[in-house]
């Protein structure tokens, strides 16, 4: 049975704490240091992770002799953002990702990240598990900054997700959770998966045998590593954006997570007042399908899709 | 005068938004400068500092003051301002972090890149910024290192103070930053409360703004010297918290000189009425920021002291 802790609270004005809590879960003996985190809802209409948190409660609750090492989840980050369906902070209306490592002296969001660095700090491994936006809709995949590349791939490769995506470094994400963790010698890893202010119940329990492989695998559960798919990986390819070229309704003409051959139709942009196609998106290079558009309002611009196609 | 279109883009249902830049001195060989007002929807007082600095320099150019060429964009998020919104309506991003822009990207990326190519090539820059937190604050000059800012051009303005620091990663992403690496000398004023009008700090923004350009020649008009600017950095800065939360009632104002011991501010338990705190002065110096909305967070900064020591 894990043990529900309070990492962090502040009183907010009116009769309410704002408050970031862990579900802990230590080994009946054994290493308790080794420490990894489970991360989920830092933005606040990301729900994939919360349905993540519980599978894997539920399975550690069933599972306790399995435990090695300590396992936090943390369903919850941004817990005023996922009640009201707001992304950011809300009152501040910030992305609570853009202003880690935070600071104690700062405005609320910067003290609620500097919260949970405080909390996660120590930790061997974290796992920071997003759902995209409620824009667009996602494969199970992982982020990387190219710079964390070497330590990084081989730990996402065992999380039985579809690709692992390596990307430049922009100066910008060193105000992420990921980059400050990492920082500070914790190996973290960024899922993106479904769509915002949803749930699929299939990339829940993907990921969680992905988690449950990765424990496996790096001592944290007594268990036999699972049989997982090895992942796309973007070195060998090219990612390609599909942006609109001009505002209308989007409408797509083929499923996400499809395999598409250039010059293939992604959908078309219409126009509910004349009755016009505007646009068709056509693609620019064949292969996956990765990320699809799931808000059909679309502005000059809007991304409707990123296409994986492998080099020849 | 010349009004120009500095961007057009149209939307899936509502009328285009339109950026408009108003400008001055074409022709110019003088010195040259933009300034962008509101980039959020709750900028209000930056909105009103530009429109009306347009108006001034309307006047101004039929006397034929204007020697440099001055470009004044006062309103970008129109459709955020339109709607009592922060950030871009549709996704909610932010324009001032969108910045060098890029023209095939994401939609405020293009508007960043649009607004972005039109502030090429000018001499400064100066951007009117308000707050990224619930707080209000003395007018003052915010100027990022980047190795290409003009602290020198700053103090031309004749601010109270010049808030001069290192950067943190996310303004990499923000005007100031590029604009400076692009070139232009830019540094941003930093007033006001969001969503308000505040006369008395519009009135020292618009001062400042006369005095820099008669100072570095874009306008022939003389002006009344403004301060010796105090270059502070993040040391020089107090930072007062709120032990509590609650109801919070501030009893100073922004630019007021503070003595060791004075009380700034209290707060009431927002049900009971209890008082709950006296936020007590822990040394002398000015009130440069105060907390803004009446309820306020545990921990919140309530109030900033600029002090030299």
């Amino acid at each position: 049975m894990g043990v529900i802790e309070e990492v962090f609270s502040i009183d907010l004005p009116v009769g309410e704490q704002f408050r970031i809590q862990r579900c802990r879960y230590i080994p009946k003996k054994g290493e308790t240091l080794k420490r990894i985190s489970i991360v989920s809802g830092i933005h606040g209409d990301e729900l994939e992770g919360q349905y993540v948190c519980f599978l894997l409660g539920e399975w550690l609750r069933a599972n306790p002799d399995k435990i090695k090492a300590t396992i936090d989840i943390y369903p919850a980050i941004n817990s005023l953002g996922l009640d009201s369906i707001t992304r950011s902070v809300p009152f501040y209306e910030v992305d609570l990702n853009r202003v880690f490592p935070g600071s104690k002296n700062d405005f609320l969001p910067a003290q609620i990240a500097d919260g949970v660095v405080s909390a996660m700090k120590g930790s061997e491994i974290a796992i920071d598990i997003h759902s995209s936006n409620i824009f667009l809709r996602e494969i199970p995949q992982v982020r990387i900054a190219k710079s964390q590349e070497k330590t990084l791939v081989p730990l996402a490769n065992k999380l039985n997700i579809d690709f692992v995506w390596v990307h430049d470094a922009v100066t910008v994400l060193e105000s992420t959770f990921a980059h400050a963790m990492n920082t500070l010698g914790t190996k973290t890893l960024v899922v993106e998966m479904g769509v915002g202010m949803r749930l699929g119940k299939t990339y829940g329990h993907q990921l969680l045998d992905g988690l449950l492989n990765l424990m496996a695998c790096e001592g944290f559960l007594s268990i036999e590593p699972l049989d997982v798919r090895y992942p796309i990986q973007s070195h060998v390819g090219e990612v390609a954006y599909l942006n609109a070229s001009c505002p209308g309704l989007f409408v797509p003409s083929i499923e996400h997570c499809q395999m598409i051959e250039k010059g293939s139709v992604v959908g078309q942009i219409v126009d509910p007042l004349s009755g016009q196609v505007l646009d068709e998106v056509i693609a620019p290079i064949g292969g996956i399908l990765f990320t699809l558009r799931a808000y059909p309002i679309v502005y000059e611009g809007s991304l409707v899709g990123r296409i994986f196609g492998e080099n020849e | 005068m010349k009004r120009l279109e500095i961007l057009n883009f149209k939307s899936p249902n509502r009328a285009p938004l339109i950026v408009e830049g108003f400008l001055f001195g074409e022709e110019s060989k003088g010195p040259s400068v933009a300034i962008v007002g509101a980039m959020s929807g709750d900028h209000i007082n930056q909105l009103y500092v530009a429109s009306r600095f347009v108006d001034f320099l309307r006047q101004k150019e039929e006397e034929g003051k204007i020697t440099g060429k001055i470009l004044v964009i006062p309103a970008v998020n129109t459709y955020a301002l339109n709607m009592g919104q922060p950030f871009w309506p549709l996704d909610k991003t932010d324009i001032n972090m969108m910045f060098p822009g890029y023209a095939q990207g994401e939609t405020t990326q293009r508007i960043a890149a649009k607004l972005f190519e039109s502030l090429q090539g000018y001499d400064f820059g100066i951007i009117l910024e308000g707050r990224r937190d619930q707080g209000m604050c003395l007018p003052y000059v915010k100027l990022i290192k980047s190795g290409y800012e003009d602290l020198e051009a700053a103090k031309d303005l004749g601010m109270r103070f010049i808030h001069y620091r290192e950067y943190s990663p996310i303004e990499t992403v923000m005007l100031q930053y590029n604009w400076q690496l692009w070139g232009s000398k830019a540094l941003s004023l930093v007033f006001g409360k969001n969503g308000a009008i505040e006369h008395r700090s519009s009135e020292e923004v618009h001062g400042a703004l006369v005095r820099f350009m008669a100072k570095r020649e874009i306008l022939d008009v003389s002006v009344f010297e403004g301060f010796s600017s105090n270059v502070i950095g993040p040391d020089h800065i107090t930072l007062l918290k709120a032990s509590h939360a609650g109801i919070f009632d501030s009893l100073v104002s922004c630019g007021d000189t503070i003595e060791k011991g004075a009380i700034l501010g209290r707060i009431t338990d927002a049900l009971s009425g209890k008082k709950l705190e006296k936020i007590i002065a822990p040394s002398g110096g000015v009130l440069t920021c105060q907390y803004s909305h009446p309820l306020i967070f545990q921990n919140s900064i309530a109030f900033r002291i600029a002090s030299v020591n």
